[in-house]
């Protein structure tokens, strides 16, 4: 259950949060929705992939951060030491309109936190923390928006399959998970490229394909845990 | 000096018309392009399109996606809804709970092994269509055939589509002119004008002046105004077979906005005939197909309204006369009939724009290059398009001839006079040995496979004798299939949505195309 209320300095001043990251606050999710901005960040640790959304059928992009549901194995006991996508590092707020609105029910309020406003009722840190991560959610989500369409409307979109075979002889199929189409990519006509490239998505489109080196790179975190989980249990 | 064949002119602007004009012209598109062929569509501003069939078959996606036409748009602008198949209420004993499904998924395993005969040898209380496919239980939830994830045209459930026909041809009209380089000409065609050798060379129309052409497609439906009247090819009557000749139909409103629509065609029998009910997103058509030599239009009126209830108040009728069979030849010199100007069968099975698909693609496949080979195509044409309405009508009478229902308009369907001799055989042998890959239905194109029989003829009861020891080398193969079809079952179900709601998302969203 959501609880959602517009955040403000009189109802929720003794409101606090707890900002790290771990499984019970919700940073347990296999993908994560980003934005274009994030991109670089994302692209050194986590494959950027496409998929479509359960509701609408509409693609989004997001990070892959495992591979069963719940897992993001870049999670540990002291949380996550990796870039962490934005839309995790939100924890328990939301923008309506122009403010800033919370879930009351999130797990993450909790008198261990850290507190949203001063004594004199000021935004901390935190929450300006928070406040600017926003100003570059929010806009971002239409331009990561944007970009998408185009790479639907190009036909830069195809599906990927992955296959894993582990050691502890399980195997995982993925499937709904698209990628770019390199193939498409190559035979674009020369306006079309420079389009792209003016608007900035060319780079994304690169860092979208890059990223794919990461997938086995995230198999072999993948393996290290599952072995790992089979050695204790030998033991 | 060789004639070649670049001009197409079709005459008529319905389902056919367009759909024929849509296949050629997606087919020959490089030659559209590089300006060595047109397809020129001339249609009557004057006649009214009859715009039969509401209900289609599974390879109306390929031909629409082979087109390049969006399978969101025509959920948007045809009024379109998800068909899995018909369910045959009372055909059988004419019992409350007497039913069958003819889905339009194979039974599993279909390529590997029969499942007949060892359904037959221990049916578990289950029927056929239910031990072997999941979708008669997906039709009974009124689910969707797939998800809002599902790309277009791609399909979770194999399904074709329950569409209203007058939106349809003016969407395909758009994508055909708009999109293919379709000349679109409207005209009414005057004068048919033949060369020595009585092929057509050309139409006088009235507004257009005259129109020439190397191969001309008739789909001016029932008149064929070139096949039929100026060609002088004569129209073979099957009402021997099929007795049905008349239909009363009915646009019926839902109940409420939110009514769930069946993602399947009901299709029910009466005293002398059959309705059809088919759900549209914004109403359900409805139409009572019967013989009039057993029943007045009075009494067919009466069973009519009874059937559809008290939504029915109000609403008139519209009776369409039916006459049931097919020219006695489908091309004649350069002239070609597609569509009702090729003939008409009771719409049982939907198999109107079916036809109009195979043939136009067989005519767009086989586009001959010049007038010196046409008459090798239009034999094999001929060839074909006889076995292909041989066999509809075959299999439109086998849901008659397995019925033990008492009044006359079936106990005359059951006269062995009227059977068919194919079917007649057909049936003979079926009793030592289950429909399968081996039996004659080995044409690429076949409009109703093996599998359209066996879930006719066990959804009426038909039993073949098994001989003892015959399944036990195919026993685990066929136990594993079941298997895996109780496991598919209850995982759609749970899966898919219901029709309406995809439908209504469809046209929020939108399908993708990937």
């Amino acid at each position: 259950m959501t609880k959602v209320e517009l955040l403000n300095n009189h109802t929720h001043r003794d409101l606090k949060v707890q900002a790290g990251a771990a499984a019970r606050y919700g940073d347990n999710q296999r993908f994560v929705a980003v934005i274009a901005g994030e991109f670089p960040h994302l692209a050194v640790h986590y494959p950027i992939l496409l998929t479509k959304d359960q509701d609408t059928g509409a693609f989004f992009i997001g990070a892959m951060l495992g591979f069963d549901e719940g897992e993001n194995l870049f999670l540990d006991q002291r949380g996550m030491e990796t870039y962490r996508p934005l839309n995790l590092q939100r924890g328990p707020f939301f923008t309506a309109g122009n403010e800033v609105a919370i879930d009351l029910d999130s797990p993450r309020i909790d008198d261990a936190g850290k507190p949203l406003f001063t004594e004199s009722g000021e935004p901390t840190q935190y929450l300006q923390s928070i406040m600017a991560l926003f100003r570059d959610l929010k806009p971002g989500l239409e331009v990561t928006k944007n970009f998408v369409e185009t790479l639907s409307r190009l036909k830069l979109i195809e599906a990927i399959d992955i296959d894993l075979a582990f050691d502890d002889g399980t195997k995982r199929r993925l499937d709904g998970l698209y990628t770019i189409n390199q193939d498409v990519l190559r035979g674009l006509p020369d306006a079309n490229v420079i389009d792209l490239f003016r608007r900035g998505y060319l780079q994304l489109i690169y860092l979208m394909m890059a990223s794919l080196k990461q997938v086995p790179v995230l198999a072999r975190r993948k393996n290290d845990a599952l072995l790992k989980a089979t050695s204790l249990l030998s033991v | 000096m060789i004639h070649s064949v670049q001009n197409i002119v079709i005459v008529g602007g319905g389902t056919a018309g367009w759909l024929t004009a849509g296949v050629i012209a997606a087919r020959h598109q490089g030659r559209i392009q590089a300006g060595t062929f047109t397809v020129t569509l001339i249609e009557s501003p004057n006649v009214p399109i009859i715009g039969v069939g509401e209900g289609t078959w599974p390879t109306l996606r390929t031909t629409l996606e082979k087109m390049g036409v969006s399978e969101t748009e025509l959920f948007r602008h045809c009024d379109a809804a998800f068909k899995q198949g018909a369910r045959f209420a009372r055909w059988t004993t004419g019992a409350e709970d007497d039913g069958y499904y003819h889905p339009l998924m194979l039974p599993q395993g279909f390529t590997q092994v029969n499942l007949v005969p060892h359904w037959l040898e221990d049916e578990k209380g289950r029927t056929f269509c239910d031990a072997v496919t999941p979708q008669g239980a997906l039709c009974d939830d009124g689910l969707a055939p797939k998800t809002i994830t599902t790309p277009e045209y791609q399909a979770v459930a194999n399904y074709a589509y329950h569409l209203d026909a007058g939106k349809f041809a003016p969407f395909i009209q758009k994508h055909c002119t708009m999109k293919l380089g379709v000349r679109h000409v409207l005209a009414d065609v005057q004068t048919v004008n033949r060369a020595e050798n009585g092929d057509i060379k050309s139409l006088t129309t009235e507004q257009a002046g005259e129109i020439a052409g190397d191969l001309f497609v008739d789909c001016t439906g029932f008149r064929s105004l070139l096949l039929g009247q100026a060609l002088g090819v004569g129209f073979k009557d099957c009402n021997d077979v099929l007795f049905c000749d008349t239909a009363m139909a009915m646009q019926v409103p839902y109940e409420s906005a939110d009514a769930a629509m069946a993602s399947h065609t009901i299709s029910t029998a009466h005293s002398a005939g059959w309705t059809w009910d088919i759900g549209l997103p914004t109403r359900r058509g409805i139409g009572y197909v019967y013989s009039s030599r057993h029943i007045s239009d009075e009494r067919a009126e009466e069973e009519l309204r009874r059937y559809i209830g008290p939504q029915a108040k109000g609403l008139t009728p519209r009776k369409i006369p039916i006459r049931s069979g097919h020219r006695q030849t489908f091309w004649k010199n350069n002239c070609v009939a597609v569509g009702l100007a090729s003939g008409f069968l009771e719409p049982l099975e939907s198999s109107a724009i079916v036809l109009v698909e195979l043939a136009a693609k067989l005519i767009a496949e086989q586009m001959p290059a010049n007038r010196e080979v046409m008459d090798v195509v239009a034999a094999r044409f001929n060839d074909v398009n006889h076995y292909r309405w041989g066999r509809i009508i075959d299999f439109l009478k086998l849901h008659y001839v397995l019925t033990k229902r008492p009044e006359k308009f079936w106990q005359d369907n059951t006269d062995p006079a009227t059977v068919p001799d194919r079917l007649k055989n057909l049936l003979h042998l079926w009793k030592y040995q289950p429909p399968w890959f081996f039996d004659e239905f080995d044409r690429i194109e076949e409009v109703f496979p093996a599998a359209s029989y066996q879930y006719v003829l066990y959804g009426m009861g038909f039993r073949t004798e098994v001989m003892p020891g015959d399944t036990s080398g195919t026993r685990s193969a066929a136990a594993t299939y079941m298997n895996e079809n109780v496991a598919m079952t209850r995982k759609l179900r749970t899966q898919l949505p219901k029709n309406r709601e995809l439908v209504k998302k469809i046209h929020e969203y939108g399908l993708q195309t990937i």
